[in-house]
């Protein structure tokens, strides 16, 4: 089974949801907080059974692997845009929040400058393939 | 875009489900395709055309 035929299988979206799930529960047991860890890796074990096992929806479908197509593509792409600028307008607000309060903007500042660096940068990028 | 999709599958006694696995796309790709609410790529524009041996600008439509 190639790489892409590995995402567009049932199994790639329940077995990513099992690993985010283990990787918080190692974040939570390190910081001696194993209950919380449990519980997080609970939710997505849930979530990922709600994507193995939710096969007559389009949406989970496409969501999970097995529907996805160039037309899949498209609405995952400017599903990102639309996730990505509500994040970005999220963090401008935070950080004039923070600014007005007297606070040094963090960590607002940081993560807009990853947001506006990674967007030009891939600008850029994308630009120079064509 | 406005397509003839919809008139050469049933032409040829296809349903949405055949025509989709024919291309390797969705059901619902091809409903929206036919809905024309949904511009296939140039490449999937360009498969559907051969499938139907015909051209692109026979089944696909730019209004001026």
């Amino acid at each position: 089974m190639s790489t892409n035929e590995f995402v567009r299988s049932r199994w790639f979206m329940p077995l990513f949801c099992l690993f985010l799930g283990a990787l918080m529960f190692a974040a939570f047991a390190i910081g001696d907080n194993v209950g919380q860890g449990a519980i997080s890796l609970a939710i997505m074990a849930a979530l990922g059974a709600v994507f193995l096992l939710g096969r007559r929806s389009e949406t989970l479908r496409g969501l999970g692997g097995p529907g996805r197509d160039e037309r899949w593509a498209m609405i995952d792409l400017r599903a990102t845009a639309v996730a990505g600028t509500t994040v970005m307008i999220a963090v401008i607000a935070g950080f004039i929040v923070e600014v007005a309060r007297g606070e040094d903007g963090s960590p607002y500042a940081l993560l807009g400058a990853i947001g506006g660096v990674t967007y030009v940068a891939a600008v850029a990028w994308l630009r120079a393939r064509g | 875009m406005r397509n003839e999709v919809r008139t050469l599958r049933t032409a040829r006694g296809l349903s949405q489900q055949q025509l989709a696995e024919a291309m390797d796309v969705s059901r619902q790709t091809i409903n929206s395709i036919e809905k024309e609410r949904y511009t296939p790529s140039l490449p999937l524009a360009i498969a559907l055309a051969r499938y139907f041996d015909t051209t692109v600008e026979e089944v696909f439509h730019v209004d001026e």
